[in-house]
């Protein structure tokens, strides 16, 4: 009951608490370049969803079980990234040929995955923050993804409204989507302190 | 035999950059793993050296001590002799942690060699709302609990912070960054205290 | 090929040199790496070491694939630039950790996340792949250092506006009431807003 209740509550807070976008920053470049569509950012943050869920899962795996064993924790950014690459290339096969439509749909988004700092960044906290059982790793990875694709999806909404408004000129485009994003985090920050 | 030909050539270059690149950072983390080791420990002592004035040194008193913390986590610490340059015992120091209103909170917390009075605390970790809970880390916060009784402390929202009793008077504004300052100090004194003297290492009256 | 033939003169070592600085600024002009620019700027001490950090990895990384240019097989090379520039970074950290210790703590994890800096690899990609040994380097310095002087604007508006200091030391007056709000996340997005949109007013003028 206990396990349940730390794994429910460390989902919660890394959706909505510690949300990578809004507090940790990670996963901005994507932010940005999401377009006003409210589908193609969806299928981004599923995309992103599911490859940050196996990466986080497998170096934690990679970290706990091979590399704390040998002394070899020196290596672990360059096999931390080497483990994700590989992951996105294995997701990209594996659609490639079992869900062929899905993977059209996808596009450009399952390559640049790999340069998305929210994964990277994941696995990085999740050893900054010395996780030490494999469910929380896989169940703090999840509700990482889940929390990039609610950010995600909030942001494509408000920026299909901004086309419509009057913004000045100098502030079209990137610069507007920042001050939005700050806004957006501005608000988040009332979820804070609702877990003790 | 063609195709292990064929896989050599394509990725020659790979395995002979990776061969080199793990060298070079094998050779930059033994030139400085002693260094940063060193650094580490540094950053610990020099905070416990600042709340306990006589420390000249510090040795292990016990190596992963269990404190039960809320919601059945445990928390692992070692617990920290501090001894004069008599290389008599003059108090302990150990670091804690729970959480506070954004984020974790991680404590050095030092008491006198008998675990009645704390010599203080210093925040080593925090993320707490700047301008509010981050003043945990001010002075007129933390000057309150030192000479402080090692017992149950009570958060007050207001009294007079100058006087040193069982009462620690809240930052207004950070209630709950404070309360949580107080239930950290409170919950881990407790079993500290019970472990040492389980191992017969607190002086008593001497 | 196209540089033999170009000729290498110093008007094109300047050239590239000051593109990185504003013309093609990696963050204002061409909007990368953001993740940092955003994290490590509550002060300008972090924002300058990060700047410094990220100027040796691409000074390091640059001249590396561009000796290795013409080995580079097409369908592995992203993965050896993400190996180089990850052991390079993992160089970084480590000479952070064990002299600059606070400083290493600030950072934190965003020293690793220069692994995965667009401007790395683009520049890997866009530049030292296809060029000469000094073109590369000069790129690279170029490039880190336009995005060293970004962070060090950013963290100096928001530092000045959230402490009242500039790098430790005082600057505005005792009277000044500080904007808390400035060291957290909101404060760094739309600082950096606000910045791009400055910056987007001052080359229209010149365009």
């Amino acid at each position: 009951m206990d396990t349940l209740n730390i794994l429910l509550l460390g989902f919660i807070s890394i959706v909505l608490i510690n949300n990578l976008v809004f507090t940790k920053f990670l996963g901005i470049c994507p932010y940005l370049g999401v377009s006003g569509r409210i589908d193609m950012a969806f299928g981004m943050g599923l995309a992103v969803t599911f490859v940050v869920t196996l990466s986080g899962t497998l170096t934690w795996i990679i970290d706990h079980w091979i590399l704390m064993n040998i002394g070899l924790e020196v290596t672990r950014y360059v096999c931390f990234i080497l483990v994700i690459a590989g992951a996105v290339q294995l997701v990209e096969m594996y659609l490639r040929k079992f869900f062929p439509s899905l993977y059209e749909s996808f596009g450009i988004f399952l390559p640049l995955i790999t340069t998305n700092c929210a994964i990277l960044g994941l696995c990085l906290f999740i050893n900054l923050w010395e996780i030490d059982n494999l469910l929380e790793a896989v169940v703090l990875s999840f509700g990482a993804g889940i929390g990039f694709t609610m950010a995600i999806c909030i942001m494509a909404g408000i920026r299909e409204n901004l086309n419509l408004a009057d913004v000045p000129q100098c502030l079209k485009g990137a610069p507007i989507t920042l001050i939005t994003a700050g806004l957006l985090t501005l608000a988040f920050m009332g979820f804070a302190g609702m877990i003790r | 035999m063609s195709k292990i030909k064929h896989f050599f050539q394509q990725s020659w270059l790979l395995i002979v950059a990776s061969f080199c690149f793990g060298l070079l950072i094998a050779v930059t983390n033994a030139a400085w793993s002693e260094r940063i080791e060193q650094n580490e420990r540094e950053k610990l002592f020099s905070l416990m050296r600042g709340l306990v004035g006589d420390a000249n040194d510090f040795e292990i008193a016990l190596e992963e001590a269990q404190i039960p913390a809320k919601k059945g986590r445990v928390i692992k610490t070692d617990i920290y002799r501090a001894i004069d340059k008599g290389g008599k015992g003059v108090g302990f120091a150990y670091v804690s942690i729970g959480s506070g209103f954004a984020d974790k909170i991680k404590l050095v917390i030092a008491v006198d060699s008998k675990c009645e009075k704390f010599f203080g605390f210093k925040v080593l970790a925090s993320n707490e709302t700047p301008g509010f809970g981050s003043k945990i880390k001010e002075d007129y916060f933390s000057s309150q609990f030192k000479d402080a009784p090692a017992g149950k402390l009570e958060l007050v929202k207001t009294g007079d912070d100058e006087k040193i009793d069982s009462e620690i008077v809240a930052i207004s504004g950070a209630t709950v960054s404070s309360e949580a300052v107080v239930e950290i100090i409170n919950n881990s004194i407790i079993h500290i205290r019970s472990k040492l003297q389980e191992k017969g290492l607190v002086t008593n009256g001497r | 090929m196209a540089d033999k033939s170009r000729g290498l003169s110093p008007a094109v070592y300047k050239e590239t040199f000051l593109a990185g600085l504003w013309r093609k600024n990696p963050v204002f002009r061409l909007l990368l790496g953001m993740c940092p620019t955003l994290a490590v700027t509550a002060a300008v001490k972090p924002a300058l070491t990060m700047g410094l950090c990220v100027i040796f990895v691409l000074l390091c990384s640059n001249i590396i694939v561009s000796l290795m240019r013409n080995l580079l097989k097409p369908h592995l090379r992203i993965l050896m630039f993400t190996l180089t520039i990850a052991t390079f970074v993992t160089i970084a950290d480590l000479f952070l950790k064990a002299f600059v210790p606070d400083m290493s703590e600030t950072l934190g994890p965003y020293v690793p996340l220069i692994i995965v800096n667009c401007i790395i690899i683009c520049r890997a990609e866009a530049c030292a792949s296809k060029n000469g040994l000094v073109v590369s380097f000069i790129d690279a310095v170029g490039m880190g250092l336009g995005f060293t002087m970004t962070l060090c604007v950013l963290a100096g508006v928001r530092e000045l506006l959230a402490t009242g200091k500039i790098f430790e030391q005082a600057v505005m007056p005792a009277a000044f009431v500080p904007w808390a709000a400035m060291s957290m996340p909101v404060g760094a997005f739309i600082t950096l807003g606000l910045l791009l949109g400055l910056v987007n007013i001052v080359t229209r003028k010149q365009t």
